[in-house]
């Protein structure tokens, strides 16, 4: 596949909400349409919940 | 025997798979819904990813033995060697064949969409690693 990469920005604000995901369960947010990472929220009401990886433990 | 086969596993489809299924595929476009497929005692869920700029395709198989054992997860779409990555480009999400007690799959709590999420977040310290050659997570304990 042709990768298209994360410019600077992109790339900062990514680790940065993994990490907070990581060690505070901060919430990742998926764009419920196309699956793009949008964002990050403290709480999220459940019925969005299945939008959001508050907390996946996972391998890594 | 699968869980196909049994009425507990026909009772959990029912109840908790296909409704998360349904929820998630609800505001979904129809390139990013999840379909669904019988294969042997067990499913095949297919589905794509876009969590940056690359679109993946990717498939989650519940075993017969699911949800016992967890599902498993592959990247159809061909990836650079990456850590947390295992044989036939399966990403390691659960500590594959480890004990049950060492296991993080929970299948009291999740559910198959649990997988395909938890493969989204991978798929984004993927998309960090491979331009940075570090995995953003630190490995779990």
């Amino acid at each position: 596949m042709d990768f298209r990469p994360l410019a600077e920005l992109e790339r900062r604000s990514v680790i940065t909400a993994l990490r907070g995901n990581g060690d505070r369960g901060v919430a990742l947010l998926m764009d419920p349409k196309d699956t793009r990472f949008v964002g990050t929220a403290e709480e999220v009401p459940d019925d969005q919940v299945i939008a959001a990886v508050k907390s996946v433990p996972c391998h890594y | 025997m699968g869980f196909l086969d049994t009425e507990p596993g026909k009772r959990r489809l029912l109840a908790v798979e296909v409704p998360a299924v349904e929820r998630y595929n609800a505001d979904r476009a129809p390139a990013f819904r999840i379909t669904v497929a019988r294969a042997g005692g067990g499913l095949v869920l297919s589905y794509a990813l876009m969590p940056c700029h690359n679109l993946y395709r990717l498939e989650t198989r519940l075993l017969s033995s699911y949800p016992i054992v967890p599902p498993e997860t592959r990247v159809l779409t061909p990836l650079k060697h990456c850590p947390h990555l295992l044989e036939g480009q399966t990403v390691c999400l659960w500590r594959q064949g480890s004990m049950r007690a060492a296991n993080r799959w929970d299948a009291s709590q999740f559910t198959c969409v649990f997988a395909v999420t938890a493969a989204w977040r991978w798929l984004l310290c993927y998309e960090v690693w491979h331009e940075t050659g570090e995995w953003p997570l630190p490995e779990a304990r």
